[in-house]
């Protein structure tokens, strides 16, 4: 037990003191965009790792965020944060859309209503005019208050980043740990059975999907806010959607700190691929996305969190066989 | 009944059946094995670029490219129920949805990394260019690609009613354990139907490919519509398909002819969402 | 009368399962559903439990019609169930997979895991407690079931063949396990094959063939019925049957 709380606290620690160890601009804007895409990624995994439903258009929530902090800047001068409660609602809207009439029926449709909304998302918003087009929308240049949350540093990001990702895995912890958490376990392992001890599946996995729609939602809004610009390719492409699942599914999907671990290897190496290769690197990118998400899922779905927790010795009591 | 509104619906239905062609596939394969091919719409992207190489590299039209299309894709097709399908299928549901959508994504960006995203496409004339019948002006390219996937679908739908392979096919889908108790392996039962379905993009991908632009990307569309065609038909219904395709290829061709090409996409797309909504189950599905 | 269900038929196709078959299950007894294998008692049960909507007839549970109703309200409303080939949560412990059931009653992990507790104690598992479900037999697997609904704290329970691949040792516990939980208040029907434990358990039966129901009463009436004897040996075995002494 001792053991378990002193590597927390280990942990916990690096995480805190990163971006004061790790000084220089870039490394800390690394910092940042680790906790950001872990956000993305947890969020992510409460619908596709803990509900099991895997949503392939996840970015339409981010695009959602990131879009209404943009725009009640742009067209009514606000600062960006006061559009993340308009992004949460269209998205757990636009989830209900989705969820209502697919998860009742088997996984498939849902995936492919998920590609579908978010190429539907895609291609409405590069033809309208009031959400930019095909130009996008932007933040403000120069901060008017603090409010506006638009530093030159990457350190407040980090922070607030770390605050809300605390918070992310928070909520995910409790949802775990409650009814909804054993009802999802239990309707992964046999619906059918689920159903009869009077867990209402089709509604718990809306649930799980509505959640996960509003965090994702607020990661996109940090997203833009961080960046300064939105437009259809960064807010609402299929690339975010790829990445947000692949950090859960190679981390660990429905395991609480599976989406940081992915993240966490997954960002920097983007980021080193993309130094040496170049512009041509956007294409490899896909590629070694694309395997590494076959790769997942044929030999380890699990992910790396759960390889390990495979290879560590049991610790459970009466774990042999019984009558 | 205008010219042009003749015009914009055979052409709408001639799209369809190439729609329909390739949809049967990825019903064939989800109503026989529970598994929805997420790099279907990369498959037919792989059958188009084949047909551009083919005529590029060896100056033949569609008379060749097809058949090597065919039987490339087909070859594909059974590489990956071998190498990934038939694992992933028994396990959750995460690892199957991944595993083709990985796969879709490592064929469309090695496509796209290895030749570029720039648009190709087929000279216009390559199966003869544009006549007129009735008032109606008709491109050749699409004509024929239309009737190869009338014919092909219907091929398909007669191989699975009415022989032998088909109702083994059958007995697998409703129950490999008891196909396999009648002497069947459900195993080659079920990479045959990955070489059909693949196969089946082979044709449709080299037919479009002499009347549409080639791009890496260009299979993220096809996919949707796939997705669409096989719901609004029914899962695992060929002939559901066949009709669901054709009913799409008019409504793109309508949307593209009175709002605008733009927003055709759209209007399919919304329609999906629809058809999830009001009748999941599809035209003549089983659900 | 607690369950009633009233003509029901249920058709797949051209190919009719259950011919217009209606059972009262009163309050407080065991009812046994016999019948040789394919005689459609296995599809009625499950329009009992939801898994099947009739294509005519109704049920009613407690008055209320729930002939459309979904399973999980159909457990809401005090209906539980066990299911033929076991549907343990595998990647659950015991304890967990009865917490599942607990939460029906209580939203609170912390009460539904007292709960679960008391289950567990009660069927004999706790010393497995924390095993995970596939770790279990078939005997442990159907155990667990029956404690699983029995956390939904149900007003009447259906057990689908829980009896069967038991040894006789397990089955004189399984059948104690049952005793127990309908002296508690809790009506049972059961579907069973083995003979042993209709009569043992079931006051009264209603044997199904083909569809239909051909015959009910208490298990010797039953037993003794020439039809059953019919359905279940055929007419020649039914003759030779007949011939031997009693």
């Amino acid at each position: 037990m001792t053991k378990r709380l002193l590597f927390s606290a280990a942990a916990a620690l690096i995480v805190i003191a990163y971006p004061l160890v790790f000084s220089s601009p870039f490394q800390q804007r690394l910092g940042a965009l680790v906790l950001l895409y872990a956000i993305a990624a947890s969020a992510w995994n409460i619908v596709g790792g803990y509900a099991g439903q895997v949503s392939v258009g996840h970015v339409v929530f981010f695009g959602c965020g990131a879009y209404a902090a943009m725009a009640v800047y742009q067209h009514f001068g606000l600062p960006p944060i006061a559009g993340v409660p308009l992004g949460i609602a269209v998205s757990v809207l636009i989830a209900a859309v989705i969820g209502v009439p697919t998860l009742r029926l088997s996984g498939h449709y849902f995936s492919m209503a998920t590609i579908a909304v978010a190429e539907l998302a895609r291609l409405i918003t590069t033809n309208v005019e009031f959400l930019g087009a095909a130009v996008g929308l932007s933040g403000p240049t120069v901060p008017r208050t603090v409010l506006d949350l638009s530093f030159t540093s990457a350190l407040p990001y980090y922070y607030l980043f770390l605050a809300v990702l605390a918070g992310t895995l928070a909520l995910t912890w409790r949802m775990e740990r409650g009814r909804m958490g054993y009802y999802l376990r239990a309707i992964k392992d046999s619906e059918r059975a689920a159903r009869s001890l009077g867990a209402a599946s089709g509604r718990y996995k809306l649930y799980a999907f509505m959640l996960s729609a509003a965090l994702t939602s607020l990661a996109g809004a940090l997203y833009a806010m961080m960046f300064g610009f939105i437009d259809p390719e960064s807010g609402l492409g299929i690339l975010i959607s790829v990445k947000m699942l692949i950090m859960a599914a190679l981390g660990g999907a429905g395991l609480l700190f599976g989406p940081l671990v992915g993240a966490a290897i997954l960002v920097p190496l983007e980021e080193v691929s993309n130094n040496l290769l170049g512009g041509r690197g956007a294409g490899l990118t896909f590629v070694l996305y694309g395997a590494i998400i076959t790769l997942i899922a044929r030999f380890q779905p699990g992910g790396l969190l759960d390889l390990v927790r495979r290879r560590l010795p049991r610790r459970s009591v009466g774990s042999g066989h019984a009558a | 009944m205008s010219a042009t509104f003749v015009q914009v619906i055979v052409g709408g239905l001639l799209l369809g059946a190439v729609y329909a062609l390739f949809s049967s596939g990825l019903t064939l394969i989800w109503g026989m094995m529970n598994v929805v091919n997420f790099a279907h719409g990369d498959f037919v992207m792989l059958a188009m670029y084949t047909a551009f190489l083919v005529w590029k590299l060896l100056g033949i039209g569609p008379a060749g490219s097809v058949p090597i299309a065919a039987l490339l894709l087909a070859t594909l097709g059974v590489v990956a129920y071998f190498a990934l399908v038939r694992h992933v299928m028994r396990g959750p549901m995460i690892a199957q949805i991944l595993g083709t959508f990985g796969l879709a994504l490592l064929l469309r960006y090695s496509v796209f990394w290895g030749l570029g995203a720039n648009f190709q496409s087929l000279p216009d004339n390559i199966v003869g260019g544009t006549f007129e019948v009735l008032g109606i002006r008709l491109q050749a390219s699409r004509l024929l690609a239309g009737a190869v996937a009338l014919l092909v679908t219907a091929g398909l739908h007669l191989l699975l009613t009415r022989t032998l392979l088909g109702s083994r096919m059958l007995a697998v889908s409703e129950d490999a354990t008891a196909a396999q108790l009648m002497g069947i392996r459900p195993d080659r039962m079920q990479a045959i139907a990955w070489a059909i379905a693949a196969g089946a993009t082979g044709i449709a991908g080299a037919l479009i490919a002499t009347f549409f632009y080639v791009s890496p990307t260009v299979g993220e569309t096809l996919a949707i519509i796939a997705f669409v065609t096989v719901s609004l038909g029914g899962f695992g219904s060929v002939p559901g398909a066949l009709v669901a395709g054709l009913l799409i290829g008019v409504i793109e061709s309508l949307s593209a002819f009175w709002i605008g090409a733009v927003y055709k996409d759209i209007v399919v797309y919304s329609l999906f969402v629809a058809v999830l909504w009001f009748r999941p189950q599809g035209l003549m599905g089983k659900a | 009368m607690l369950l009633e269900a009233q003509n029901i038929t249920k058709a797949f196709g051209s190919f009719t399962a259950v011919a217009s078959a209606s059972v009262t299950v009163e309050e407080g007894e065991i009812l046994g559903l016999i019948g040789p294998n394919g005689a459609g008692k296995s599809t009625f049960f499950n329009c009992l439990t939801g898994d099947l909507p009739p294509t005519s007839g109704t049920v009613r549970l407690m008055g209320e019609d729930v002939t459309r109703a979904s399973p999980e309200e159909r457990a809401r409303l005090g209906l539980a169930r066990t299911f033929q080939l076991p549907q343990t949560f595998e990647r659950m412990t015991v304890l967990e997979n009865v917490m599942v059931g607990a939460f029906l009653r209580t939203p609170d992990a912390f009460e539904a895991r007292e709960r679960a507790r008391a289950i567990v104690e009660r069927v004999g598992m706790r010393a497995i407690a924390e095993a995970p479900a596939r770790n279990l037999g078939t005997p442990g697997r159907k155990r667990l079931e029956i404690a699983r609904a029995l956390a939904t704290e149900p007003k009447v329970l259906l057990l689908d063949e829980a009896m069967a691949g038991l040894n006789p040792a397990e089955l004189h516990r399984a059948i104690e396990l049952v005793r127990e939980i309908h002296r508690s208040g809790v009506t049972l029907v059961i579907v069973e094959h083995i003979m042993e434990v209709i009569h043992s358990l079931a006051r009264r039966v209603i044997v199904f063939h083909q569809g239909r129901e051909i015959a009910r009463g208490t298990p010797d009436e039953v037993t003794r019925h020439s039809a059953v004897i019919e359905a279940y040996l055929g007419k020649r075995g039914a003759r030779a049957a007949k011939a031997r002494p009693a």
